[in-house]
């Protein structure tokens, strides 16, 4: 047979095999987990693979990403996932070098409504299950404060219909790991006048990571100023800034803030100049190529890889595309900045 | 009887960037690529949704008409297909832990590209790196190779010899069987044969199968470590 | 889609318990089948075989057909399985749902695939003639074990079959009229059977002939098809928990000794209807067919 198919990307041939000893604790990349410092950051450069020995000391806890082999007593942790090692305390986790978002409370999450039902939308915000928005925790026009009637059952679809986006917080979990959100803020809402774009959430390194702040306004040089907000989930939206929000507001001011919104359920985009639509584009250029790069996507980094493709674009001239060797040097730019 | 293991198998991580877990396996000339999404919620089926208490595992197989010596289109209905779906989805029922994704979906969408033999435990490793690179949690690879006898069942019995991983000629001409494993132990998950064969033939084969396994999952476990420090080389904190 | 009730919580930890202290529900042995009954039909190549409460009817028929183009010494031979309300109300018309195609797999390859009917022997002309043999599965009712009935049902029907007489000359064909000719039985070359192992506490335990029951309960099943020579026509087992490989090859062994007893009782049970036909022993003088050499001593004499 001639068919010779050519691999997308250069192969990485594996180099030594050798018929792994799944049941030995040690191997070559055997960890000293006592020695790993305990805490939130990922320190181990160790990979685990799934099937693999974490430990059999019985001191240790098991957490996600981990299972216990044996039915028996005996303690015997190994991995679920391809990833490193989470210590917290007497607790061992594995964080996957990618999944799946999971949702957990209070992350900020942008979504796109899936299904309308009597009382509630279904909202896809890229976890295993569709997440509740219910008709309850969103916020009327105008920020009145009432229950809700069979009227705006009515008219649940002139808040939000299919299809359309939102920002919005994640209120609660149920058993089965679905997530309720809520828009009960001036910060979320229905999402227009902007960019919607996709990386991965949460998993290994690449994708969005959660930090302190999720939603920022860039200063662009040209088109004025672009929100960015990144969802958590790896979903993220880039928008025109809009001035009539000049300070956040709490919940208990929201009535007279919100009295003056009338556009909060609008679908309609304002309009909105070429030139800040050429920065939102090039935005969304950068975090692609941070993505593509493996980079973290983060107010620093998005940042950073901004002021890095303008200047490349001073000395290399313009060019709006920045895939490939661009988007590479673009990355290296900001790698070299932060060291 | 070891692998050729450099020339043997070439498989890749996360080649499509649109699923949520990917890869690209060549064993021989059998050549597959495969996608992985989910656990999501089932789209389909409209009102009721999915009650079960653990994910489903859907799995779709298409051989591109291209993929054998003469081009023949396979239809979507072609048993042989739906078994090896079938085959797939049962297979890693019980080693991915769908407990953890109740009402949802794990779509397995495998593409086969070329075809030389060893074709169902392929698509079985492919299945296991892509699922491996969408985090899906699972007790351990499911990993697959096939073995033939040199010998038919007529002639012989003492001069039968195992072989290990045939291509499509040989399958062709020798009774073989697909051997599937999950974990290191000698626990069989899978055993799909289709040719007859003395019953006094297979314990050689499965237990040369299975030694396979092993191999075969040294190598897969080598190559998802491989991709797994290079994320966290170019990984910025 | 309407489907079994599942088994409530209780009743299958119920099941699982028995099973773990070697005890079925219905009282039989880990290894021991429902009583099994194979009758014949007053046709040739009907047969029906009832294996506790689960009931199969096969039939055979035959007419002639032009052969593939690209199987032109071969006779076609198509086997049909059709799950339908009447066996279980959750099979449904027309919907090929997975265990029918699983059933059909199987046959399929225990039977079609390991040449169990010499197709060469269907051949009338080359490339222009040759019988189309239809192997029709009617599940009449379902409790279990349907491919081991419907492997079963499907052999005893064949054997049993007789295809009308034919002689040819160069070109020309005359198919004899059964009331002409005595029709001739098929060459059958061996007779797998097909064995089915449920299991249950991750292979430890090991039961043939599940009930539908038992069949919702198990972990996984493997399915084993020989003749009793020994020879393994098919060996699958499709996921499910993993099991040690050496059980596996006990269930090759403990399938050898059921798949002798299937033969055994298909031949006894061909022989009687054989006699039933034969009541004025007429037969020899009608047949037109030579004496071959016994191949294996597998073929049945008449």
């Amino acid at each position: 047979m001639a068919i010779s198919v050519l691999p997308p990307a250069p192969a990485p041939v594996p180099t030594a095999h050798k018929t792994q000893d799944g049941d030995s604790p040690v191997d070559e990349d055997d960890m000293d987990i006592d020695s790993l410092p305990t805490g939130h950051q990922r320190t181990a450069q160790n990979i685990l693979t799934p099937g693999q020995l974490v430990t059999q000391d019985p001191q240790w806890m098991r957490g996600h990403g981990t299972f216990n082999a044996d039915d028996s007593d005996a303690v015997n942790i190994r991995s679920t996932l391809a990833g490193t090692l989470q210590k917290t305390n007497k607790l061992l986790s594995i964080i996957p070098l990618r999944a799946r978002y999971t949702p957990e409370i209070g992350d900020l999450v942008i979504g796109r409504i899936v299904e309308v039902q009597s009382r509630r939308w279904k909202v896809d915000v890229a976890a295993p299950l569709l997440a509740n928005l219910l008709l309850s925790s969103i916020n009327l026009p105008g920020g009145i404060l009432r229950k809700r009637t069979s009227v705006d059952e009515l008219n649940i679809r002139s808040y939000f219909s299919e299809g359309e986006l939102l920002v919005a917080e994640v209120q609660q979990l149920f058993q089965d790991g679905s997530a309720s959100l809520h828009t009960r803020s001036l910060k979320y809402g229905k999402l227009r006048n902007g960019y919607f774009l996709s990386v991965s959430g949460m998993g290994g390194g690449s994708g969005v990571v959660r930090a302190k702040r999720q939603i920022f306004t860039m200063q662009t040089r040209r088109g004025g100023e672009v929100d960015c907000i990144l969802g958590v989930n790896g979903y993220i939206w880039l928008a025109k800034h809009l001035d009539e929000k000049k300070e956040d507001v709490g919940i208990n001011k929201l009535e007279e803030a919100a009295a003056a919104d009338t556009t909060m359920y609008s679908s309609q985009n304002d309009e909105i100049a070429a030139e800040t639509r050429a920065e939102i584009a090039r935005i969304s250029g950068c975090i692609r190529a941070l993505v593509e790069n493996g980079v973290k996507v983060e107010e620093g980094t998005v940042k950073m890889a901004y002021e890095a493709s303008l200047e490349i674009d001073e000395l290399e001239g313009e060019v709006s595309y920045l895939g490939g060797e661009r988007g590479r040097s673009v990355v290296e730019m900001v790698l070299s900045g932060r060291g | 009887m070891p692998l050729d293991s450099s020339s043997y198998s070439l498989a890749q991580f996360s080649t499509q960037a649109a699923a949520d877990g990917s890869s690209y396996l060549e064993m021989g000339q059998t050549k597959i690529i495969c996608t992985v999404n989910g656990p999501q919620e089932s789209k389909r089926g409209g009102g009721s949704r999915d009650q079960s208490n653990a994910a489903r595992i859907e799995t779709d197989i298409s051989i591109a008409g291209f993929s054998g010596v003469d081009r023949k289109r396979h239809g979507r209905g072609d048993k042989r297909t739906q078994e090896m779906q079938h085959t797939v989805s049962s297979a890693f029922s019980s080693t991915l832990f769908t407990h953890l994704f109740p009402h949802s979906t794990i779509a397995i969408a495998i593409h086969v590209l070329s075809q030389d033999g060893s074709l169902l435990a392929a698509c079985l490793n492919a299945a296991t790196l892509a699922l491996v690179d969408a985090g899906v949690p699972m007790s351990d690879y499911v990993v697959a190779c096939t073995t033939g006898s040199t010998a038919s069942y007529a002639s012989n019995d003492e001069e039968a010899d195992p072989l290990l991983d045939l291509n499509g000629l040989e399958e062709q001409e020798l009774p073989f069987l697909t051997v599937g494993t999950s974990g290191g132990e000698d626990k069989v998950n899978v055993l799909i044969m289709e040719t007859r064969v003395q019953m006094g033939r297979l314990e050689a084969m499965i237990s040369v199968g299975l030694d396979g396994c092993k191999q075969i999952r040294g190598i897969l476990d080598d190559i998802v470590r491989e991709h797994g420090k290079k994320a966290l080389n170019s990984r910025v904190n | 889609m309407p489907s079994e009730p599942a088994p409530s919580t209780n009743e299958r930890e119920f099941i699982l318990a028995a099973l773990r202290e070697n005890t079925r529900l219905d009282g039989r042995a880990l290894d021991a089948y429902r009583p099994i009954s194979l009758t014949f039909g007053n046709d040739y190549g009907t047969a029906d075989v009832r294996l506790g409460k689960t009931r199969v009817l096969a039939k055979i028929s035959c007419e002639v057909a032009t052969p593939y183009p690209d199987r032109k010494f071969d006779g076609i031979f198509t086997i049909t399985t059709e799950l339908s309300p009447l066996a279980s109300p959750a099979f449904e018309v027309g919907r090929q749902d997975t265990p029918e195609l699983l059933l059909s797999r199987l046959l399929e390859k225990t039977i079609r695939r390991s040449g169990a009917l010499d197709t060469e022997s269907l051949c009338l002309v080359a490339g222009q003639k040759c019988f189309h043999l239809r192997a029709t599965l009617h599940v009449l009712d379902a409790d279990g074990n349907l491919v081991d009935a419907s492997c079963l049902a499907l052999i005893a029907a064949l054997l049993h079959f007789r295809r009308p007489d034919i002689e040819v000359h160069g070109e020309d064909v005359t198919v004899f009229d059964p009331r002409e000719r005595e029709p001739v039985c098929l060459t059958i070359q061996h007779r797998p059977f097909c064995v089915s192992f449920s299991y249950y506490h991750a292979g430890e335990v090991m039961v043939q002939d599940a009930t539908l029951l038992e069949e919702q309960c198990r972990e996984g099943e493997v399915v084993v098809s020989m003749n009793r020579f020994g020879e393994v026509a098919q060996v699958a087992k499709y996921g499910g928990p993993p099991v040690d490989g050496l059980s596996v090859l006990g269930c090759m062994s403990a399938a050898l000794e059921r798949v002798k007893g299937f033969d055994k009782m298909v031949t006894e049970k061909l022989k009687e209807d054989e006699k039933r036909r034969d009541a004025g022993g007429l037969m020899a003088e009608l047949s037109a067919e030579n004496e071959r050499p016994v191949e294996g001593g597998d073929r049945v004499m008449l």
